[in-house]
């Protein structure tokens, strides 16, 4: 089957969002309604439940766990109240993690995004060996991102490396790459971005062999060029699509953490330490497990207020503003 | 065997999808449901099946009730207007697979299968999927696994609506046939087409606007529309119909047409009626009749429609052979009293011809 | 097309070709080295720059002196296969009641509940590490296989009901309707009609369910010690600066080999046009 094309004519197209059986009526219905409703359970508990029992649970112990002060020498759970979280307001290194977080997510999707489309749009249509590029610009993300991680340590390593004789090549000078701050969080960012735009690639590919053929057919024959093309037809149609791989990139991204943990351990001091590596430290390493729920806690509900007006305001600029 | 439905009644949005529908179909007739697109014929349909709920009703199959059986447990067969078949099993096993459900072993119910699509002409499509398959053969696969089962209901909505033109006739005539030999089901078969109501079915059931207004053998429905709606539906061209009224001794059009009043019409008292008339029986006049300005002209096969325009509201005239009309013409249409049907201001029937 | 424009094109997929491949050819080359070929500078090419031994592929499945990764690798198998079997076989079915039913559980309807599913990937893994953490300790759970099976069920079921919502939302209802008329209650339909139209999309979710599974770290981190040793653990735990370069390229590599294979399937229901739905 070509890129793109749509189901066999054989298989009837559905409407997109077809009623639905078994809804509750406005009044009592005297049909085999009822034991439609008996199914509709069958399929829906058995997965909502185990997810229920298996996240649920683990999280609201965390908050209650937050309101103590289990740590490694007072284990158990008492209640101090909200101590912790007045703590964690005046945490100034939680906070400046979580700054660090935004501007490393925010700068890494950036780009993600950006080489993710061109790359998209590279290997999208009428390229030799297109299969070929997909595949093997796919790899990066299946690896094993902390096993990668690994071989970039030695690739980033100052004097027995290859990246400061990459540099060399191009008449740069040679950096401390893990051992000062900035080239330590450009290393970050090189292995991030590395890993993480093929996904991007792929999602953003997955749209555009899924738009309609006619916008570009009649771009055509208007004579339309490429670039025209681009910023009149493709990247105005890819806007719900790059809405929804934009947010989705930077919920990955905003759990950085392995990167961080194998690469740099989130030094120099403090220079690529982000939000889940602070919280890792006092939870895990310190042990101080009342404070670092208090952390985690508070770490969800910024994550999600601003991930909810990160996904509104994403919307009104790629989405809404092309009627 | 019947299917006894009472005041059945759906509404959506207080939109009446059905409306007080009741009816008895028997086991043995092909019946046929006409009416226009939304009338509630695919509702009624999908209510037989259990595939929609209603509001209020009663319906019951040989004295047990239908409504409070799950969609599996009653014995329907159903074939859509957009012809579903599944496409991951081959034809053989697309026709076997409701057999197979009711416990017949593979081989068995292949027989079954292989003997029906005998009778929809298409043997030695065994293997094939059904995407494989034209538009028409993947209605007649979809035609055979409904008729393989023997169900106790079988209902089947405008089922020949996707095909052209000539595949829909040969199907017709071919469907004739099926059915003659469905001698166990209930039959219940939809469609737009006057056409096909009539020369299908025992029995025609029309609907309008989510009522069932008429139900009854072909000819009767075709000579006595119960009301003006009726009259239009089942036939085609629709029938003509104008507001009128009866005067002394004279059917009046408008201020300037009139016409005698014809023997069937005598013992009507006077007053408005709605008149009706088959664009086939009306005929171009001499100069002495009714003027009509020409606002269309169309020819179908050997026969030519002409729209005209007249002081008293438009008509259509079926004639026979091809002829060019031009737009703005004045053709004189001559009308018999003798076939005008009567209708009363509440559009029901008072007098046929 | 005009020239140039033929040239940017290639120029810049060959390009970026050569920063996907340079981690894995340097990471190759320096399997085959040894202390000559590290130390002193960055050495690429065998026999010119160093001499090249086969000491850290040896010591792969060696017991002496080597490390062993035969079992964190049954390991991995086991507990991801595990936990995406039964990920997808629970979410499958939540996934097609979503598609199907109209739920209402108190104020929440079909779009709260799949967001519900999906959110779940929001938590960031360290917030659930602490309560995992204690959970497994309170049933007895830690650093075993199947511990980590019903953790990571928490991880994936969200993923199948993403993919398969979506996927149903294209099979025609008419289906569905065809099999119950045939005498198949909701259930059977199920599995004898919708099922085996939705391969690709259960495909798909199995390749991303082993996907994300295989290569978690930080909750086979946290919740194993010595008795269970997940793959990337198992490497990572070689990033002390006592083991040699060249053992742990080999062992990467190694451990990375199997995942190109899914790359390739990935990229062959991408083209197929599957993927498309679950974007939006």
């Amino acid at each position: 089957m070509a890129d793109g094309e749509r189901l066999p004519a054989a298989v009837p197209q559905p409407e997109a969002t077809g009623p639905h059986w078994g809804g509750r009526a406005r009044r009592p219905q005297p049909t085999g309604a009822r034991s439609l409703r008996r199914y509709k359970l069958l399929f829906l508990l058995p997965g909502l439940i185990v997810l229920l029992l298996i996240i649920l649970f683990p999280l609201l112990f965390t908050i209650r766990v937050s309101f103590s002060s289990w740590n490694s020498s007072a284990p158990g759970l008492d209640w101090i109240g909200a101590k912790n979280y007045v703590r964690l307001l005046a945490d100034g290194r939680y906070w400046e993690s979580l700054g660090r977080l935004a501007i490393l997510a925010t700068a890494t999707v950036a780009i993600q995004y950006v080489l993710g489309f061109a790359l998209a749009l590279l290997v999208w249509r009428e390229v030799k060996a297109k299969r070929f590029f997909r595949v093997l610009f796919l790899v990066p993300m299946m690896t094993t991102p902390v096993i990668m991680t690994v071989i970039w340590r030695t690739i980033f390593h100052e004097s027995l490396g290859p990246a400061n004789d990459v540099l060399a090549l191009f008449g740069l000078p040679a950096q401390a790459w893990l051992t000062s701050s900035a080239p330590a969080v450009v290393a970050v960012m090189v292995v991030e971005i590395w890993q993480w735009t093929p996904f991007m690639l792929l999602l953003l590919l997955a749209g555009l062999l899924s738009l309609p053929r006619e916008p570009f057919l009649a771009a055509a024959i208007d004579g339309a060029g490429p670039i025209r093309t681009f910023f009149r037809v493709t990247f105005p149609l890819m806007g719900p699509i790059s809405v929804g791989a934009i947010i989705i990139r930077l919920i990955e991204a905003s759990k950085i953490m392995e990167t961080v943990y194998v690469l740099t351990s989130g030094g120099p001091g403090t220079a690529t330490e982000t939000s889940s590596f602070y919280i890792y430290i006092r939870g895990l390493r310190d042990f101080q497990i009342g404070y670092a729920a208090s952390l985690s806690f508070a770490y969800l509900v910024i994550m999600i207020v601003s991930l909810t007006f990160i996904a509104r305001a994403l919307n009104r600029v790629l989405v809404t503003r092309r009627a | 065997m019947a299917l006894i439905a009472e005041h059945l009644a759906l509404e959506v949005d207080r939109v009446p999808y059905l409306d007080d529908v009741s009816f008895t179909l028997e086991r043995g007739r092909l019946h046929t449901l006409i009416g226009r697109t939304l009338a509630g014929k695919t509702t009624l349909l999908r209510t037989i099946a259990g595939l929609q709920g209603i509001d209020r009703g009663t319906l019951d199959l040989d004295g047990r009730s239908f409504l409070n059986r799950p969609i599996w447990e009653r014995d329907v067969a159903m074939v859509y207007e957009q012809f579903i078949n599944y496409p991951h099993l081959s034809v053989i096993d697309n026709v076997a697979f409701p057999l197979r459900r009711r416990g017949l072993s593979k081989d068995v119910a292949r027989e079954r299968a292989r003997a029906v699509l005998d009778r929809v002409s298409l043997s030695g499509f065994d293997a094939r999927r059904p995407s494989q398959l034209s538009g028409g053969q993947q209605q007649r696969v979809a035609l055979a696994r409904a008729l393989a089962r023997n169900a106790d209901v079988l209902l089947l909505d405008e089922p020949l609506a996707n095909l052209d033109y000539k595949l829909r006739e040969q199907m017709r005539e071919e469907l004739r046939g099926l059915f003659s030999d469905q001698g166990g089901s209930i039959v219940l078969y939809t469609t737009t087409e006057p056409n096909e109501a009539m020369t299908l079915g025992d029995v025609v059931l029309v609907m309008h606007e989510g009522r069932l207004v008429q139900m009854g053998p072909p000819d009767e429905v075709f000579d006595r529309p119960a009301t003006a709606a009726v009259a239009g539906i089942v036939n085609d061209p629709a029938m003509n119909i104008v507001d009128g009224a009866i005067e002394d001794g004279v059917i009046r059009l408008d201020a300037a047409w009139s016409l005698p009043l014809a023997p069937h019409m005598r013992g009507l008292a006077l007053g408005p009626f709605r008149f009706g008339m088959r664009a086939i029986e009306l005929e171009l006049g001499d100069s002495d009749d009714v003027v009509g300005t020409v606002t269309f002209s169309e020819v179908s096969g050997s026969e030519t429609f002409i729209h005209v325009d007249t002081g008293f509201g438009p008509l259509v005239i079926q004639i026979k052979g091809v002829h060019a009309f031009p737009l703005g013409a004045t053709v004189p249409v001559a009308i018999d009293q003798d076939k005008l049907f009567v209708f009363g201001p509440d559009d029901r029937l008072v007098a046929a011809p | 097309m005009p020239r140039p424009y033929t040239v940017l094109k290639y120029g810049a997929i060959l390009a970026w070709s050569a920063f996907v491949v340079a981690p894995f050819l340097w990471a190759l080359t320096t399997s085959f080295k040894t202390i000559n070929g590290v130390t002193g500078g960055p050495t690429y090419i065998p026999w010119l720059q160093y001499q090249p031994s086969l000491a850290a592929w040896g010591s792969l499945f060696g017991s002496t002196g080597g490390i062993d990764i035969v079992q964190p690798y049954i390991d991995s198998i086991v507990v991801t296969s595990g936990a995406s079997a039964i990920s997808i076989v629970l979410g499958t079915l939540a996934a097609y009641g979503l598609s199907r039913f109209s739920y209402r559980l108190g104020p929440a309807r079909n779009s709260d509940l799949v967001f519900f599913f999906v959110s779940q990937r929001i938590m960031p893994p360290v917030v659930l590490g602490i309560p995992f953490f204690l959970m497994l300790r309170f049933l007895g759970l830690l650093d075993s296989t199947l511990g980590l099976v019903v953790v990571y069920i928490a991880l994936l079921l969200p993923i199948a009901v993403w993919v398969m919502v979506d996927f149903f939302n294209n099979v025609p209802r008419q289906l569905d309707e065809m099999a119950m008329l045939d005498g198949c209650t909701p259930l059977r339909g199920f599995v004898l009609v919708v099922l085996p139209n939705s391969l690709p999309g259960i495909i798909v979710a199995a390749l991303f369910c082993v996907i994300f599974g295989w290569n978690d770290f930080f909750f086979s981190f946290t919740l194993t010690f010595t008795q269970t040793q997940l793959l990337p653990v198992a490497i990572v735990a070689l990033n002390s600066s006592v083991t040699p370069w060249w053992t742990l390229s080999a062992s990467a590599l190694i451990s990375v080999a199997p995942l190109v294979v899914i790359a390739v399937l990935v990229e062959r229901y991408l083209s197929r046009g599957h993927l498309a739905g679950a974007i939006r």
